[in-house]
């Protein structure tokens, strides 16, 4: 057996390097649809022939169930952007440009995005009655798209080899659907862990994609309701700010 | 009346169950007599108008939003004025009735209406829409935000048990308890028709419900303030408005753009009456506050200009009316340029009108056209306020007043309909522009009985008969109209034999100078008109004398037109009609320069009476053929002395013609008492007379002078019943194969009557006075007027057949097409063009049988080969 290299620990798995495969091990009770249901997402998109690691295998391991992925060499966006913080614009540009590419496949398969959200909405908690209705309304009044979605596209997701070619990691939350929701998502994860990006981030991305600025902001409120079922502390005082608006009446 | 209704609706399967027995109660509802419906309205807006206090109260203290007095009014406004606006309105059965014109209109529910209620105006959104509702004989829904549906419901309520009280069925109006977007979606898919008041994603979920919905969209009120402006006023108007209720009015002025020259004014006169303009560092903070992520806070929402200061750390005094900040982008990243419903406002500064009005324009097009936006400006200023109305691309346009008070209507202006509910029109996602009523709210039948055609008769205003009737004619255009210049238009024929000399001789007699025109030649064309206008022009007459034959008759009146209307355009004037009185191309009044005198020398056209002219283009070979009252003589003098010397082929073509003239009119689908007469004499007359001034010509003065009276009086009956497919036929058969016109007609006549007579035909012609195919009967009343009888219909119309085929071979009119020496190729080579020409002539119209293009064709052939005519009934 080769070395195990722990890469990530969270509560409900472990995700660790052996040899050329990473795997996800979720800890036992985890839902097995849950772990299926990512194999299968993970599945599709390659299915589309999106540069992404292959999935080997489902496996019992360990009383629980673990996913096992192809393991990719080359550094990912994140890494880059501390190594060469003045090189960032440039690499806040080619993340844009991929998340637009990715945009251009369709993978119908995959759930949709309101739906999705719909039923994360419903069902988070901390949020009064009057809110939740007004976030459903916002939330119904999009219009269906069909494009394809990661739903965490944020620069530790994406690996850049030295060809300059791509790859794109963790599509447990891709769904199909709006670009603007997954524009939204990336730039609340930047004002949430980088928000020295979060602006300059939009800017590039309206700017490429020739969407408003306003309609992504229309998301912002959904994504981050969304996030709050999350439920991580940190979080919670700026996602409580973005859910609580109101549409003209 | 409590049982059921007042049975909690939590659950979408209680929901369901509610709005069948909602269903159930509105058909009750539709039966009611405007009598019951204005009573029921009458004491469920006093119930409303009662409860005003109360119901402001619970919806701040329910929101925490607003400021109780001002919704103490809102209410006030939904009951009262909504009853006063509406009570004498008809809304019940006929509501409009037209017995001569034959309209009735009936006014019937749509039937079960979904209400989405606001959280910003709940309580009087609720009172509006349930007293539409009701006073319209629909059952309502509604579906309250959870933000606001205890005093939603309650409002409800109110309206519902006065409403019940008052004679109304059970379960009229319902509310969903616990509102849920499931429930609200539900209904609206579930209902008949949306009212849907809210923000753009409510009105978007509206829309794609797939029911019909009346929905209102998002507004970025932008005021200016001109030079001309009474400052004064303006600032207090949007002070006014901008407090009141905090803000929450839709409609509510969200910027201020002020002319240069009067902002310093503006600003004061808005410090000295409370508010508070925020230095930069102050607008940014406030900035901040107001709008998340390019959406409003909720937690601001109707507060009141202190706490919203708070909120974003600055001090402001706590009776502060309205937050301003000075900025001057509009774009959708400055706070200040948002919608922002509550006590704050962007002020602009504008170098000038035109600078206020770009800025104006970016706001309202960056905050979602459609809505309300307002000027403050001298009344006078017509010019500017043109100018704002064309640029602002919203459904309301408010003149010098507070925009929330003055969008709603009735309260500022009292033409503006009251409404709660603003259409935004197509701008804002809208399927109405206008403030919403109970107009909207009914389905209009309209009842439209059937009506005969308005007809008319036109002729010449004098028409002048009898042997030697010329003389005293003329006579009173000199002695009554006092003419002095008299243009003549003649053919050279007639000319040069002397027609014209005792003409001139009378002018001359009479003082009025002449001049003549004698180059008209058969066909004329436009070239030979403009040769006559050149000199009509250098001439200048007040009277124009058109004698001969229809040629000169016809260019003379194109070259009236073209004297009288220099810029006239022929194609215009050429387009084909369905019906002349409703035509696109309106003639130019004519007579005004000169007067017409039309004199006939054959019998003949009937031109001397009939509104119509043919000229043809020499460079394209287009014929124009033009027809409107306009062109119909002023004087007609059928004297037979200018006819006697008619040659036998113009006598035998021309008189055969007006036989064609008389049937057509007779069986046209726009013959009518008034043309019936005189089209029946007219065959009688062609018919007792016709061979004899073929044969003895000048010899029988008095057959002569019966075809001059049948000419004319066929001219009257065509002239006002058309003519039809007899002419659209001889008309491209004498064009491509220059067959003269009334050989032409002859050659095609006893085809198209059998045709005609088809009691069974493929279709018929289109005209409320024609009810049913009836052209054999027609035709039979000819035959019996001369005296032709069979047994049946059929035998009496064989008989009309057989009399004409007589007439024709004693006037020497060939037995077929070929017969007159049109050779086999010719003919079948330009078949299918005259036939799709003949199909397209004006003429086709009035025909009893509408022809299909192949009818046409089989009709010409027929024609041409000389078959036996009764293969044409059979068509």
């Amino acid at each position: 057996m080769a070395n195990r290299i722990i890469l990530e620990e969270k509560p409900n798995k472990t995700v660790f390097r052996e040899g050329d495969v990473i795997i996800k091990e979720f800890v036992p009770g985890h839902p097995k649809e849950h772990v299926f249901n990512e194999a299968y997402i993970h599945s599709c998109v390659e299915a589309s022939g999106l540069s992404i690691p292959k999935i080997r295998s489902v496996v019992p391991s360990n009383g629980g169930w673990a996913l096992t992925i192809e393991y990719i060499e080359g550094k990912t966006l994140d890494r880059l952007m501390q190594e060469s913080p003045q090189m960032c614009e440039a690499y806040l540009e080619r993340l844009v440009d991929i998340q637009l590419e990715v945009g251009g496949y369709q993978v119908l398969q995959l759930r949709n995005t309101i739906s999705k959200m719909d039923q994360v909405i419903k069902s988070v908690e901390g949020i009064d009655a009057a809110t939740r209705y007004e976030l459903l309304q916002r939330l119904h009044g999009m219009k269906r798209h069909t494009r394809l979605c990661h739903g965490d596209f944020v620069p530790s997701n994406v690996i850049l080899r030295d060809d300059g070619s791509y790859c794109v990691l963790d599509w447990a939350h891709a769904t199909s659907g709006n670009a603007g929701a997954d524009a939204a998502i990336t730039y609340m994860r930047f004002s949430l862990d980088q928000p020295e990006y979060a602006e300059e981030y939009l800017r590039i991305f309206c700017e490429r994609s020739g969407m408003s600025v306003r309609y992504v902001q229309k998301w912002l409120p959904i994504v981050a309701a969304a996030q709050l079922a999350k439920k991580n502390p940190s979080e919670k005082e700026l996602l409580t700010q973005w859910i609580s608006v109101v549409e003209y009446q | 009346m409590k049982n059921e209704n007042a049975k909690k609706i939590t659950t979408v399967n209680e929901l369901e169950k509610k709005l069948r027995r909602m269903r159930l109660a509105q058909e009750k509802f539709a039966s009611f007599s405007q009598e019951q419906v204005d009573r029921i309205f009458f004491e469920a807006a006093m119930a409303a108008n009662k409860a005003r206090i109360p119901l402001a109260k619970m919806a701040v203290a329910e929101t925490g939003m607003g400021v109780v007095e001002d919704k103490v009014i809102k209410n006030h406004y939904a009951a009262e004025y909504i009853y006063h606006a509406y009570r004498s309105t008809k809304t019940c059965g006929v509501i409009e009735e037209d017995p001569a014109a034959g309209i009735m209109k009936i006014a019937e529910p749509i039937g079960l209406i979904a209400a989405v209620i606001p959280t910003t105006n709940p309580t009087s959104t609720a009172i509006f829409k349930t007293l539409i509702c009701l006073k319209t004989r629909n059952a309502i829904i509604l579906s309250p935000h959870p933000r606001a549906k205890d005093c939603t419901i309650d409002a409800a309520r109110i309206v519902y048990e006065a409403a019940v009280r008052a004679g109304a069925p059970e379960e009229i109006i319902g509310w969903i308890d616990e509102p849920s977007l499931d429930m609200t979606n539900l209904v609206m898919r579930e209902c008949d028709c949306i009212l849907a008041t809210g923000g753009p994603g409510m009105v978007r979920a509206a829309y794609s419900s797939g029911k019909p919905a009346l929905g209102v969209g998002a507004g970025n009120t932008p005021a200016i303030i001109d030079s001309s402006a009474d400052v004064r006023m303006a600032v207090n108007s949007i002070i006014h408005s901008k407090t009141f209720d905090n803000g929450m009015i839709c409609a509510s002025e969200q910027s201020v753009t002020v002319l240069e020259d009067v902002y310093e004014e503006a600003r004061k006169e808005f410090e000295a009456r409370g508010c508070y303009f925020l230095d930069p560092k102050e607008a940014r903070k406030v900035g901040r506050t107001i709008i998340i992520n390019g959406a409003v806070n909720a937690k601001i929402v109707g507060q009141t200009a202190a706490e919203i200061a708070k909120m974003a750390g600055i001090e402001v005094p706590e009776r502060t009316k309205v937050l301003i900040g000075e900025v001057t982008s509009t774009r959708v990243t400055e706070p200040f340029a948002h919608e922002k419903l509550s006590p704050v406002l962007g002020m602009y500064k504008a170098g000038t009108f035109e600078e206020a009005l770009d800025i104006a324009e970016k706001l309202v097009m960056e905050g979602g056209p459609g809505h309300t936006s307002s000027l403050f400006i001298n009344p006078d200023e017509k010019e500017k306020i043109r100018q704002h109305a064309e640029r602002m691309k919203t459904c309301r346009i408010v003149i010098n007043m507070p925009s929330s008070q003055g969008g709603i209507g009735d309260l500022y202006n009292f033409k503006l309909t009251p409404s709660l509910t603003l259409g935004c029109g197509s701008w804002g996602g809208n399927s109405i522009s206008h403030n919403v009523g109970v107009m909207d709210l009914l389905n209009i039948k309209t009842v439209a009985e059937r009506r005969e055609n308005m007809l008319w008769f036109r002729l010449p205003e004098k028409v002048y008969f009898k042997r030697g009737c010329t003389e005293t004619a003329l006579d009173e255009l000199g002695s009554v109209m006092h003419r002095k210049k008299c243009f003549i238009v003649t053919d050279t024929f007639l000319y040069q034999n002397g027609y014209v000399k005792p003409i001139e001789e009378k002018l001359d007699r009479m003082g009025i100078t002449h001049a003549c025109f004698y180059d008209v030649s058969p066909d004329p064309t436009l070239q030979c008109a403009r040769e006559g206008l050149r000199q009509m022009n250098s001439f200048e007459p007040d009277v124009i004398i058109a004698m001969g034959g229809g040629s000169p008759m016809d260019a003379a009146k194109i070259m009236w037109v073209m004297y009288e209307h220099p810029d006239v355009n022929f194609e215009d004037m050429a387009m084909n009609f369905m019906d002349i009185r409703k035509r696109i191309y309106v003639y130019p009044e004519m007579g005004k320069k000169a007067y017409f005198v039309a004199v006939p020398t054959s019998s003949g056209t009937g031109s001397e009476v009939t509104p119509f002219a043919i000229i043809t283009d020499e460079k394209t070979g287009t014929k124009w053929p033009l027809a409107d009252y306009e062109l119909m003589p002023d004087m007609a003098i059928v004297d037979v002395d200018n006819m006697m010397n008619q040659p036998k082929g113009l006598t035998s073509a021309s008189g055969i013609d007006v036989m064609t003239h008389a049937l057509e009119a007779y069986v046209s689908v726009m013959a009518s008492d008034m043309t019936d007469g005189i089209a029946l004499k007219a065959t009688k007359l062609v018919f007792d007379n016709l061979p004899s001034a073929y044969l003895n010509g000048a010899k029988d003065p008095v057959a002569r002078e019966h075809m001059a009276m049948a000419s004319t009086l066929a001219g009257e009956a065509f002239a006002n019943a058309f003519l039809g497919l007899n002419h659209s036929m001889a008309h491209k058969l004498g064009a491509y194969h220059h067959i003269p016109h009334g050989v032409a007609n002859a050659l095609v006549l006893t085809y198209v009557m059998r045709y005609n007579a088809n009691p069974v035909p493929v279709k018929m012609g289109t005209f409320p006075q024609y009810q049913y195919p009836h052209a054999l009967e027609r035709y039979c009343d000819v035959a019996r007027y001369n005296g032709l009888a069979g047994k049946n219909d059929q035998e009496t119309f064989d008989l009309l057949i057989d009399k004409l085929e007589e007439l024709k071979k004693t006037i020497g009119i060939p037995s077929s097409i070929r017969e007159y020496g049109i050779s086999e190729e010719d003919f079948l080579s330009t078949l299918d063009e005259m036939t799709e020409n003949a199909f397209n002539d004006q003429c086709t119209g009035a025909n009893p049988r509408y022809p299909l293009m192949s009818e046409i064709r089989q009709l010409y052939l027929l024609a041409y080969y000389g078959k036996d005519t009764k293969e044409a009934a059979l068509i």
